[in-house]
């Protein structure tokens, strides 16, 4: 064992020091360090990066000649830039992160083939690399969600499979006879993510289908990626943090086993609202209506599950940054949803439709539900990996608050604007360039938020990063968002 | 959940169920539409898209221009865009089944551009060193029919012949004026909007176009090729509002060697070269403006109503093959 | 809530405790501490939420029923109007528009259609792309092998003035074209940009769309050069000025194609 304490292959610990459990549990940490911190890592810089180019799309929207005229930098390729480095960079990474943990819990056995995963963080890498830069330099593709390159693209498809073999592996030598709820998400997650790549890419370029169906396949896999994916990973993840922070049992089975499958068949229909009144056949723009407004069934189903589950330990979240994060995520998740619904409403739609309110809802979706998530799992795993606890407890609440702020002044100015601009666009005695004139106010609103959320993440990343060079807190007890006035105020 | 199979099927299934329904069966029912043609066969409407307007999209694609222009015209009772002038129908399906990708946009930061080739102003022959131009452009609520400019007198070759019958004449002189040296629309890209584009366009009573945007003095006639090009390169000399980029690294600065070059852009102000240079276009800038001026959806289809006096005012139906008046959109 | 070691002081602050050994325990104090893996309680339906759930099927179910348009494909309008359909009017209307414009004109609209975008609006095509028409041996020599260029397309490399093309391809228009559109367009780009040869007819179109009947694919440039550099048999007859750009026919010229 070296001095800093971090065990490097299995720790050697006397039969006596715990029972079983804990023993079991540890071993399982043990094993899935190398390669969560890996995706961690990469995550984390990715997620730095990708808030950079964030800040620079926001600026530029009310500042427009920042920076302009070099190619590489212009708005239109650092926007699509921007978002896939969060999704494909940051969430996806990380989410697989938290997901290779959780897996490896519930499974209950230590990871193996770490090198499957090693490899895949490898790919994904490059994949994202390739594609981000691919981007800059003018070879996007045009489809939203989509635009890497193909060279990008495949690379990210092969190292997704390798993660997706890896995690079909570890389901079939599980031990346990339940499946834990957290374990349909995940499953679902993993096996729903390359079919949908799959699918996407195979009818957008391998045999293209033709003329606004590309629209329409390019708006199904986005939403089924936000849902399905990011989603099901998000919930998931949910799912296993709140019963566990609390030590309490999840309310409800079947509210659980409802929430499941509604969401599964509900949510991958959705889609198709974001082109409402486009050239489509009617039926298909109603379809995806009519799944969102039902997606309030697995909305209130789930929300309630973790409401019940939460009775009376709301007061933890005073002292625990995963539950609060993961509290805070959760319930934006039902936010999420009825913004959702409330868009697609053909009538509310007609003002909303091409405004920043679509905007406002990817980022809900993302951030507020998923991003907030995955922090609070972070929190929660890397001490478990490391060995250490997070050293400083200002900065986790910094974070925090400066993460929640932000989101929500970014969620308000774009929702806000969005029906204003829809509004006036709606207003043909208006010229178009009024329209511009009415939302940037709420751009640079937008801007504020973005400073917000940056200051945040430095701040994740440099505590993170003292995390990684072993400089956290050597402790048994975890760090607190608030100082623990009496023992018993409750532990992590 | 116990069981290992349920869970699997169930999730194959919910996945493939959504599969299914949002995407194999729409390619099912109007994955493989055909043009529209009338009944000699011609008439197609839509028409591939070929050379530069094919390159041009794909700068379109590079550059992100779909996140800030949506290129789709919704029905009357769905938005305001018929009375925006954006177009005269709304979009359907058939008009896209040559694009690829399609760019259909989710964003209204800038116009929408599915009908911009048509708001162009009248074809100019061929480039004209004395900078004349037609007049201001003729939106959707141009002319009725394609009568040959013959009645029109010729004045300099500014003055296309097909100028259509009636032109947007807004209240600022056609900013063309020939002390601008060097030509407006002469350049390299094509401007196939032109007057069947005009013709194409039934519907909006004649002079009444939209009461903006202003034709600016010192700028090419609204929505030309010249001005897609001064547009592109200093979006804010045109509207001092506007928050888009410039794609300046789209143009080249070069040395005027005899004479102005056709494709010289007119700039004015603290944009305009320096003496004895000139700015020329890129090859993918031509291609993007060709791009943009092939995109015309004024074209009548069987499956939309067109708003308007359709019936009459529609003689894009007859001779022009040029639907929209436009090559491929 | 269990703690494996409680604090033997309340902590009021946060920060390095340097007191604090590294040892075995240190290292799993976190799993340690951990409260056992989460498990799921068996909590009955609320009746209220089966009520949300009756609520959201059934505004879901109605919007889908109303506004589907039959499920139809061409239903592109919510609201379950019938199909307009676009009447075909301006047949009469256009054709006798058509006739006031002169075999010119008419070309020029379908050069703007169809040619344009390769070709350039002023003929001058594109350097190593598009070659151009202006001043072309092809366009200002015989009819014939514009015509055949027209209706077969052509192929591979292809020097013109001189220079070499070969990069792009020219579709056949034999099956887009009709024959009196492909006699207008030629007809126009043989009198355009400083081009003057002669006006083609719609026979002579229709008679070398039947010579080439069996002529599946398109041309090459050898092909096209080892064709004789004659006008199309039949066409007006020589002397006829071509319709200068922007006239129409001019009563009393040589009869001009027929409709």
């Amino acid at each position: 064992m070296n001095p800093a304490g971090i065990p490097l292959k299995e720790p050697s610990i006397s039969a006596a020091a715990g029972d079983t459990g804990q023993l079991e549990r540890a071993l399982i940490d043990a094993s899935t360090r190398v390669p969560v911190l890996i995706f961690y890592t990469s995550a984390v810089a990715w997620l730095i990066l990708g808030t950079l180019f964030a800040g620079f799309v926001s600026f530029k929207l009310h500042s427009p000649d920042l920076l302009s005229d070099i190619s590489f930098l212009t708005w239109g390729r650092v926007r699509p830039a921007h978002m896939n480095v969060m999704v494909y960079g940051w969430a996806s990474m990380a989410g697989m992160g938290t997901a290779i943990w959780l897996m490896a819990r519930l499974c209950r056995t230590v990871l193996r083939y770490p090198l499957l995963l090693v490899a895949g963080a490898g790919f994904w890498n490059l994949g994202v690399l390739l594609g981000v830069g691919g981007i800059l330099l003018g070879d996007s593709t045009g489809y939203q969600w989509l635009e890497f390159p193909s060279y990008a693209a495949i690379i990210l498809f092969v190292a997704y499979t390798l993660v997706a073999s890896w995690a079909v592996l570890m389901f079939r030598f599980r031990r346990g006879e339940q499946i834990y709820i957290t374990q349909w998400y995940l499953l679902g997650a993993f096996l729903w993510f390359p079919w949908l790549y799959a699918a996407g890419q195979l009818m957008l370029f391998v045999v293209p289908v033709q003329g606004v169906l590309q629209a329409a396949v390019g708006w199904w896999y986005a939403n089924n990626l936000l849902f399905l994916w990011f989603g099901a990973i998000g919930l998931g993840t949910a799912y296993y943090m709140i019963p566990k922070v609390i030590g309490r049992p999840v309310y409800s089975y079947h509210l659980a086993t409802i929430g499941f499958w509604s969401y599964a068949l509900f949510s991958s229909w959705t889609g198709m609202q974001r082109l409402v009144d486009g050239p489509f056949p009617a039926w298909m723009v109603t379809a995806s209506i009519a799944a969102t407004i039902l997606t309030l069934i697995p909305v209130a189903t789930v929300g309630l599950n973790h409401h019940m589950t939460m009775q009376g330990y709301f007061p933890l979240m005073r002292y625990s940054p995963t539950l609060r994060f993961t509290v805070f995520g959760a319930m934006s998740y039902t936010v999420f949803s009825l913004v959702g619904v409330l868009i697609s409403l053909r009538s509310v739609a007609r003002y909303v439709n091409f405004t920043e309110a679509s905007i406002a809802y990817s980022h809900l979706g993302l951030y507020a539900f998923f991003t907030m998530v995955i922090f609070g799992s972070m929190y929660y795993i890397v001490p478990r990996l490391i060995g250490r606890e997070w050293r400083y407890g200002s900065l986790i609440k910094l974070h925090f608050w400066a993460s929640a702020y932000g989101i929500g002044l970014m969620t308000l100015m774009l929702l806000a604007g969005g029906f204003l601009q829809g509004s006036s666009m709606e207003n043909p005695s208006l010229a178009f360039s009024e329209n511009v004139e009415t939302i940037l106010p709420y751009l640079r609103g937008r801007s504020l938020s973005g400073i917000l959320l940056t200051a945040s993440h430095f701040i994740f990343a440099y505590h993170f990063g003292l995390m990684l060079f072993g400089l956290g807190r050597k402790s048994t007890v975890p760090t607190f968002l608030n100082p623990v006035e009496a023992e018993g105020a409750g532990a992590h | 959940m116990k069981g290992l199979a349920p869970l699997f099927l169930g999730i194959f299934g919910t996945f493939a169920f959504s599969w299914v329904g949002l995407t194999v069966i729409p390619n099912w029912q109007i994955g493989h539409l055909n043009p529209q043609s009338d009944e000699e066969g011609t008439d197609i409407y839509p028409m591939p898209q070929s050379g530069m307007v094919q390159q041009g999209a794909r700068v379109y694609a590079a550059n992100g221009c779909i996140y800030c222009h949506s290129e789709q015209v919704r029905a009357e009772y769905a938005g305001a865009d018929i009375e925006r002038k954006w177009g005269d129908r709304r979009s359907a399906p058939r008009d896209y089944i040559f694009e690829r990708p399609v760019f259909l946009g989710k964003m209204r930061m800038g116009q929408d551009l599915a009908n911009i080739g048509a708001r162009a102003p009248a074809e100019q022959e061929s480039p004209s060193p004395g900078g004349g131009g037609s007049p201001a452009g003729s939106p959707a609520g141009a002319a009725q029919s394609p009568s040959p400019s013959t009645a029109q007198p010729k004045t300099q070759a500014a003055q296309p012949p097909e100028s259509a019958a009636q032109q947007q004449q807004p209240a600022t002189s056609p900013a063309t004026s020939p002390a601008v040296a060097g030509p407006s629309t002469g350049i390299a890209s094509p401007s196939p909007a032109a007057a069947p584009a005009a013709a194409a366009s039934p519907g909006a009573p004649p002079s009444a176009g939209p009461p903006w945007p202003e034709q600016t003095a010192g700028l090419p006639p609204m929505y030309s090729a010249a001005w897609h090009h001064v547009h592109l390169y200093s979006p804010r000399s045109i509207n001092f509002d506007s928050n888009m980029p410039s794609y300046r690294f789209l143009y080249q600065a070069r040395r005027i060697s005899d004479a102005r070059s056709s494709d010289a852009l007119q700039l004015t102000g603290s944009d305009a070269a320096p003496e004895g240079w000139e700015i020329v276009p890129s090859y993918d800038a031509k291609c993007l403006v060709a791009y943009m001026m092939a995109l015309n959806q004024s074209h009548p289809l069987k499956d939309v109503r067109s708003t308007g006096a359709a019936a009459a005012a529609s003689p894009a139906a007859s001779p022009s093959p040029a639907p929209g008046g436009q090559p491929p959109k | 809530m269990n703690e494996s070691t409680p604090p033997s002081e309340p902590r009021s602050g946060q920060g390095m405790d340097y007191s604090e050994i590294a040892d075995v325990q240190d290292v799993h104090a976190a799993v340690q501490r951990e409260k056992r893996e989460p498990r799921v309680g068996r909590e009955p339906l609320s009746i209220w939420l089966i009520a949300v759930y009756g609520l959201a099927v059934f505004f879901g179910g109605a919007y889908l029923g109303r506004y589907s348009g039959n499920f139809s494909g061409e239903a592109l309008d919510p609201y379950g109007g019938e199909m307009p359909t676009m009447k075909k009017a301006a047949g009469p209307q256009g054709a006798q528009q058509a006739a006031e414009l002169s075999p010119h004109d008419r070309g020029k609209k379908i050069f703007a259609a169809n040619c344009q975008t390769c070709h350039q609006a002023n003929g001058l095509g594109v350097a190593g792309q598009y070659p151009p028409l202006a001043g072309s041996e092809f366009t200002t020599g015989g009819s014939r092998r514009p015509a055949m260029i027209v209706l077969k397309g052509l192929t591979g490399p292809v020097t013109v003035k001189g220079q070499k093309f070969g990069a792009a391809v020219m579709q056949p228009w034999d099956k887009t074209l009709t024959d009196q559109k492909i006699a207008d367009v030629l007809t126009y780009e043989r009198s355009e940009w400083g081009n003057s040869a002669s006006p083609v007819t719609t026979e002579q179109i229709a008679a070398l769309r039947k010579e080439l009947a069996n002529h599946p694919n398109s041309f090459t440039e050898p092909e096209i050069l080892a064709a004789p550099d004659d006008e199309l048999p039949g066409g007006a007859p020589a002397g006829a000025a071509p319709p200068k750009p922007g006239e129409a026919a001019k009563p009393g010229e040589p009869p001009k194609p027929k409709e």
